[in-house]
């Protein structure tokens, strides 16, 4: 793990800034991102629209207080909790061989694919080196 | 030292569950119209796996606007009521009022080849009833249907052409 802090403050900034930017464009245009969930074809109708509504939000506040350094470590936890469940998404519609855009940063939304697994995967050691950085010295 | 790991540990969670219980209150006050709607019963049956309809896509105004202004490349189809049609409409869009017992469609769209491009639009805002138009149209055959994301109002708001019925 990383554990230069000004490089742990550039990933906190870049994946923060990551995930605002990912939670504005699906809360201006929910019922488009309740499309996308619905297409990965693991929920249903309904729980298509409630991801639709809150998951934007908890995108947003996570990437706020981990750019902000206020709760960072629960700003990386739930991005890293959030990358974890994406991660297996994309395998779990790989392996079903579904034709799904990924549905992640509104117009810049591109297929499932091996690709979006590595920026996953990226993010979320990005994501782990913030949650697991060591304490300051007093 | 593993006292002061667990008191970090637990003050994480706390804070993870806060986050999540902020944006569970904020993402209700800012959706609230449409949690109101989907509490009322839309959006039901609104959301389609794309696989099922492989030739309907969104589209924004832009490219909506390409299609208006090159000659032929596009038919414009307009799901609101009878009434909104005739008040303002895309210069040339036939009517198709959308209602939910509506299978079929009239013969004159039918008569177009089903390559052809349609563009369906409603109101505007949220509205869904272009969106299930256009499922209708892909039901009947047609592979190339773009759904206008702002619909009427945004085509209105964008200053585009406007034409309507005089009595």
């Amino acid at each position: 793990m990383i554990k230069n802090r000004t490089v742990l403050v550039l990933f906190r900034l870049a994946l923060g800034g990551l995930f605002i930017y990912a939670g504005i464009v699906k809360v201006i245009d929910p019922l488009g991102f309740a499309q996308e969930v619905r297409s990965y074809r693991v929920v249903g109708q309904s729980l298509s629209f409630l991801v639709a509504v809150f998951l934007p939000w908890l995108e947003i506040f996570a990437g706020l207080f981990l750019v902000s350094g206020l709760m960072k470590r629960a700003g990386a936890a739930v991005i890293s909790g959030l990358l974890v469940f994406f991660i297996i998404l994309i395998i779990v519609t790989m392996l079903r061989g579904l034709d799904v855009d990924c549905g992640c940063f509104g117009t810049l939304s591109r297929k499932v694919g091996p690709g979006l697994l590595l920026e996953d995967a990226l993010m979320l050691y990005m994501g782990l080196c913030v949650l697991f950085e060591p304490r300051k010295k007093p | 030292m593993r006292k002061g790991g667990n008191d970090e540990i637990r003050t994480i969670v706390r804070q993870v569950l806060a986050i999540g219980i902020l944006s569970v209150l904020v993402g209700a006050v800012f959706h609230f119209p449409l949690i109101k709607r989907f509490a009322r019963g839309e959006f039901r049956e609104a959301f389609f796996i794309r696989e099922d309809y492989p030739g309907v896509r969104m589209i924004g105004l832009v490219e909506a606007e390409d299609l208006f202004f090159a000659p032929g490349a596009a038919v414009f189809i307009d799901a609101r009521s009878a009434p909104e049609f005739r008040e303002g409409r895309v210069p040339g869009a036939w009517n198709v009022p959308y209602e939910p017992s509506l299978t079929r469609i009239p013969a004159e769209i039918l008569a177009l080849p089903f390559e052809h491009a349609l563009i369906v639009y409603c109101e505007g805002g949220d509205c869904q009833s272009s969106l299930e138009l256009a499922k209708v149209l892909h039901d009947n055959g047609f592979r190339d249907i773009r759904v206008l994301t702002g619909g009427w109002e945004a085509w209105r708001q964008a200053g585009l052409p406007e034409e309507r019925t005089h009595d």
